[in-house]
């Protein structure tokens, strides 16, 4: 059983084929990194792994399960490209409410949040309502409640957008405590290096299409960068 | 059921930050100093030179105030509605709970829990206040109003449910005038039947408002076969019965739409 899994993959919008035929397995425990220019269709793939959307054709599976059943769901983070974080609602509430639907109970709840907190470095702000935290506070705020739980699966798009240098540096740091206790971790990004020091392996999609995928060290040549690989694979030939 | 729990609180909390809130704060102290100002006349009422009997006064003032106000709740329940589950899914907050395990129909059961918990308490403040003050002013039973209460409470779950499921395909200004039309339709096809019913006529009435009156919702005939029951001139059968009969089926096939319809929904934002 694969941890994510998208099997032949289709999804057409109109005319418009967001994801076209994709095949993709992450074993558990797996980093990959999803990598694409803008329209590829890696936050399509990541919805259809979620169960926001259908495919087409083809299967998505979370967990060995289809992810509309919200058993599948269960152990899984998520951070969504553009956080946009529920209005009037305090850091606490919010993270105590996710921590609820994510199973925590009891005095697991505020020790998670505790540690999660203190981990994102977002422990001072518990009290201030979520909707008016900077954009740099809101994305670790995105990523407590993503780390609520210590999920067994992570999704990540976009995970270091609105931070600032020290911010991404911790973000590496999360993800990589992420990977250290088993998790399976998928993350969506343009920062190519970023994905080279987080994950083991990439996924590169060109207009829904995926062009290449495997082990960092044998898609990356000696002599080359990911960017190269990056760059030969979604430029035109 | 815990994460049902869990998200139908904070949509009710979430329903009470909403500046929608202010206006049904507005909505409710203007009702109640309706009914303040109603069930306070003053004097005698003579009718043809005879001082007419204040029971007599109630008969007629009790029914009509009390269902305007259950007519407020209902449009309440729809203006609520129309906005509390479109409007996490337009702002994007709703991809964060929904990748949690919870089920489309929890969620979207949750959200219209938290808008009829708002409706429910708006229309116990106002429901309540008025039929306090018809009860202790004008000398009516409360028997009538606890039976109005509960059907607008039901009419409160078709109105709010039909809202919220309008509200995944219109926008909120949309399904707003939608819910005033529709009640207005529905008042008036409920009014009409109502008064047909009693009056023992063969009258038909027209293409539109007469199927209406028959097949949809009896959101204002429930409320009207209620509190008739006021007057001591109007015999109104069973018509209460089979009005909440109905009223609850509608009320079942409202809630299973939404959850169906919103099933089906994609997520984009």
């Amino acid at each position: 059983m694969y941890a994510l899994e998208l099997a032949s993959a289709t999804k057409r919008y109109g005319r418009r084929h967001a994801l076209a035929q994709v095949d993709l397995a992450v074993p558990q425990g797996t980093s990959v990194g999803l990598l694409g220019a803008n329209g590829a269709g890696k936050t399509t793939a990541l919805r259809l792994l979620l169960g926001f959307v259908r495919p087409t054709r083809g299967a998505a599976r979370l967990r060995g399960c289809d992810p509309f059943d919200p058993k599948a769901r269960r152990g899984v983070g998520y951070l969504p490209e553009r956080l946009r974080l529920p209005a009037a609602m305090t850091l606490e509430r919010f993270l105590r409410v996710h921590a609820a639907l994510a199973g925590l109970r009891g005095a697991d709840v505020a020790r998670e949040i505790e540690a999660v907190t203190e981990t994102t470095g977002v422990r001072d702000r518990l009290h201030e309502p979520v909707d008016g935290l900077s954009k740099g506070l809101a994305q670790r705020a995105g990523f407590a409640q993503a780390l609520l739980g210590k999920p067994e699966v992570l999704l990540l798009d976009e995970p270091t957008s609105g931070l600032d240098p020290l911010g991404v540096r911790d973000a590496r740091g999360w993800i990589e405590a992420a990977r250290a206790r088993g998790a399976t971790v998928l993350v969506s990004s343009h920062q190519l290096s970023e994905v080279e020091r987080t994950c083991d392996h990439v996924a590169i999609l060109r207009e829904g299409r995926l062009v290449a995928s495997g082990a960092l060290e044998t898609l990356v040549q000696p002599g080359e960068t990911l960017e190269d690989v990056f760059v030969r694979a979604v430029r035109p030939s | 059921m815990n994460a049902f729990r869990v998200l139908a609180a904070e949509a009710f909390r979430d329903g009470l930050r909403r500046r929608l809130a202010f206006v049904v704060a507005i909505t409710l102290l203007l009702g109640l100093a309706g009914a303040q100002s109603c069930t306070n006349l003053g004097g005698g009422l003579s009718f043809n030179g005879e001082t007419l009997d204040p029971h007599v006064v109630g008969g007629f003032v009790a029914p009509l105030l009390f269902s305007m106000q259950a007519l407020t709740v209902l449009s309440i329940a729809g203006l609520l509605a129309a906005d509390l589950l479109a409007r996490p899914l337009a702002e994007g907050s709703a991809l964060l709970w929904l990748a949690r395990p919870v089920s489309r129909g929890a969620w979207a059961g949750a959200r219209l829990a938290g808008a009829l918990g708002v409706t429910f308490a708006a229309g116990a403040l106002l429901l309540g206040g008025t039929g306090a003050m018809l009860v202790l002013r004008q000398g009516v039973s409360i028997g009538p109003a606890l039976a109005a209460a509960a059907a607008t409470a039901l009419g409160s779950v078709v109105v709010a449910s039909l809202a919220m499921t309008a509200s995944l395909a219109l926008g909120r200004s949309a399904v707003t005038l939608l819910v005033v039309i529709a009640l207005f339709f529905v008042v008036a096809a409920n009014a009409t039947g109502f008064a047909i019913a009693l009056l023992g006529s063969d009258m038909q009435m027209g293409s539109i408002l007469g199927p209406l009156d028959r097949y949809g919702p009896p959101l204002f005939r429930a409320i009207l076969a209620a509190v008739v029951a006021w007057n001591p001139h109007v015999e109104a059968g069973d018509v209460y019965a089979a009005s909440m009969l109905r009223l609850g089926m509608w009320a079942g096939a409202s809630v299973a739409l939404l959850v169906a319809v919103f099933r089906r929904r994609e997520i984009e934002s």
